[in-house]
């Protein structure tokens, strides 16, 4: 297939490549946060769509938990579906610790990772026992026990009950960020200024688009991390686990033990995605984190592409802002109102999670990918051809 | 005693629930080693069928009929479109296939019939058949735990003395070796994932016209939880099994989870998962199941 621009890896063609995407990255990143900051809503027809920050952080919080799924049904083959589990069990300590304990947030996820992690190994291990659908069934069995288990009145003390944890926590952005500044400077710019607001940000929307950068930079070591286990030993390891139990276990991969691990790592993922879900919403509440919401996570795993790290992003987008806008989709034309009304969100979700195994089971991240081969191809030396 | 006894009647009639929905979850887990999460929403879309016909002015029992009749084919329709084209040894696709459908027919059933609890057709008649002290054992729950039985009894003939049954029994046996006697295997499944339809839509209506309850889009949501565990615990690809484990699950439930003082009432779903996880890592093949052989 010839390509428009090829580039060789480890070329400093490559390298320059590499930098000015990241870059673009980085800067479209923070564009959208500056134009989104103040705006609440667009509105197509007679319907508003939410599109503040708010979900985009949200996004944030599912796209780390779908990146623990990744990790252990993506990398490893395991079919773990309770990701909600740690998703609330995450939440729950941070909301815990920052009201009950006045911890600053970012130092909960020093408890919320080792104990999701333990946790997550111990519920691991029946899968060591047999092979096949019984981890699903088991971990199907965790996503539904949460909320009831947080509703405990012996825990009332711990969890608030069914009326849910308050954190009372506020995000400040440091003075020596210049936030305010670059928001006046972008305004500044003709024509495209007014997409950026206008006038000196208040606090409240300072201390929204501090907490999206914040959030994005954790997400960003977990991915990192993440990349780099997935290329090293041990990743490789899951990947020869996913691929074939018994040839892994005869090159002498402790299948056990990658087992277990893959599921702890993928559980710690959870708790963070939950953390940073309960810093957004500011409060944890039992209903948030139902096996609804364990069956949306591995939609978003599939939408965005199984076995594809970039897939949790598209697939935290997909469900922070797909289940919100149908919801508030109040009408089509020539569909009857009555369809619009009730759970759109929850029958496009499935619609989309069927439709998408059916005929395009890389999701859209690796059709994407297929898609800019054409125009961009990267050749890796180091790599065999195999064909 | 009569608490006692009141509490075991009580968890004979949810068990026997718990039992029917099972039984759906067995037989396609036999025929194609699948656990359809989606089995408990299409057994509550059936029961709805069933009201929505008797609302109409069906005779209770014909509705019934009819709607087991309507939602097996409707199952056979999905396993042809969703399932049959897909490896059954790979589990991960045909598993989230299974969850999209959980997803389409819960947000369907919520769509048509909205979150308001509606009352379903009283099959049974009401008031206690015996009363032993304080305790009552109504007719619900006996004719509940009586059509458990006899639908039991009927898919044991079906699968035993039918020509059909025969197919289906080597297809869950042997798949490759069955394509090879020159049994129609696809058609086969299809009739497995129709039975157990039809078996789930019962078991809904069964469990929708307990005088307590009322039917409403999520009612199987906690209910399927129970029947897995039941059907774990009896042993995923035994029939009598289900029985077994529904029953048990009902008893736990009832019983076990009341008379212990440290674990609180609300209890019961985690006791139901703790029991799953004590099955799954100490005798995954349950009571009454086959034991897999397949470990590296």
């Amino acid at each position: 297939m010839a390509s428009r621009f090829t580039f060789t890896k480890g070329t400093p063609q490559y390298r320059n490549y590499k930098t000015i995407v990241w870059a673009l990255i980085i800067a479209i990143f923070l564009l959208i946060g500056f134009a989104f900051v103040d705006v609440g809503s667009i509105s197509i027809g007679s319907n508003k769509y939410n599109l503040s920050l708010i979900r985009l952080n949200k996004a944030i919080a599912y796209g780390i938990a779908i990146l623990g799924l990744q990790v252990v049904i993506g990398y490893t083959g395991q079919i773990a579906l309770g990701q909600s589990f740690f998703f609330g069990m995450g939440a729950y300590i941070a909301a815990w610790l920052v009201a009950d304990h006045s911890w600053p947030f970012l130092l909960t996820l020093l408890v919320v990772v080792p104990t999701c992690f333990l946790v997550g190994m111990l519920c691991g291990l029946p899968a060591l026992r047999i092979k096949g659908l019984y981890l699903a069934l088991l971990t199907f069995g965790l996503a539904a026990l949460f909320p009831t288990l947080v509703k405990l009145d012996s825990l009332y003390e711990y969890t608030g009950g069914a009326n849910g944890k308050l954190t009372g926590y506020k995000f400040k952005a440091p003075s020596w960020l210049p936030l305010d500044e670059i928001a006046q400077g972008l305004q500044a710019i003709p024509l495209l200024g007014s997409f950026f607001g206008d006038g000196p940000l208040s606090n409240r929307e300072e201390s929204r688009l501090w907490k999206y950068i914040l959030f994005a930079i954790v997400a960003g070591i977990c991915f990192w991390l993440i990349r780099n286990l997935i290329k090293s030993r041990p990743g490789r390891a899951m990947r020869a686990v996913r691929d074939n139990e018994t040839s892994a276990a005869v090159s002498g991969i402790n299948l056990a033990a990658t087992k277990t691990i893959s599921f702890g790592i993928a559980s710690a993922l959870g708790g963070i995605g939950g953390a940073i879900y309960v810093a957004e919403v500011g409060i944890a509440s039992p209903d948030d984190f139902s096996s609804l919401v364990a069956i949306y996570l591995i939609v978003g795993l599939v939408v965005g592409g199984v076995g594809t790290l970039e897939g949790a992003i598209v697939g935290g987008l997909v469900y922070a802002l797909v289940p919100d806008w149908a919801s508030s989709t109040q009408s089509i034309a020539f569909v009857p109102e009555r369809w619009l009304q009730g759970p759109t969100g929850s029958l496009i979700l499935g619609i989309m999670l069927i439709l998408l195994t059916l005929f395009m089971p890389g999701g859209i991240v690796n059709a994407f990918k297929r898609g800019t081969t054409k125009v961009i191809q990267i050749k890796d030396p180091s790599r065999l051809k195999t064909k | 005693m009569d608490l006692f006894l009141q509490r075991l009647f009580d968890g004979l009639t949810n068990g026997s629930a718990y039992a029917l929905i099972a039984v759906a979850l067995v037989l396609i887990f036999k025929a194609t080693t699948l656990v359809n999460f989606a089995q408990g929403e299409q057994a509550m879309l059936g029961a709805f069928i069933v009201l929505q016909l008797w609302n109409w002015g069906v005779p209770m029992w014909i509705a019934v009929l009819a709607g087991m009749l309507i939602s097996g084919i409707l199952a056979a329709g999905l396993e042809r479109t969703f399932i049959r084209r897909f490896d059954p040894a790979d589990h991960l696709p045909l598993v989230i296939i299974t969850l999209g459908l959980f997803l389409v027919l819960n947000a369907v059933a919520a769509i048509v019939w909205r979150y308001d609890p509606l009352a379903f057709p009283q099959l049974f008649p009401h008031g206690s058949a015996i009363t032993i002290g304080n305790a009552r054992l109504s007719w619900y729950s006996i004719f509940a735990f009586g059509s458990c039985i006899l639908v039991l009894l009927l898919l044991h003939v079906l699968l035993n003395r039918t020509k059909i049954g025969l197919s289906f029994r080597a297809v869950s046996s042997n798949l490759e070796s069955s394509r090879l006697c020159g049994i129609k295997v696809g058609p086969t499944l299809q009739f497995g994932w129709a039975l157990a339809a039809a078996a789930g839509t019962f078991g809904a209506s069964i469990y929708a016209a307990n005088p307590v309850l009322q039917i409403e889009p999520s009612i199987m949501l906690r209910a399927l939880i129970f029947s897995i565990t039941a059907a774990a615990l009896g042993g995923l690809d035994n029939l009598w099994g289900a029985l077994l484990g529904g029953l048990t699950i009902g008893f736990i439930q009832s019983v076990l989870v009341q008379y212990i003082p440290f674990i609180p009432n609300e209890m019961t779903l985690t006791a139901t998962v703790v029991v799953l996880l004590i099955v799954l890592t100490l005798r995954p093949s349950g009571f009454l199941g086959t034991k897999t052989v397949e470990r590296v």
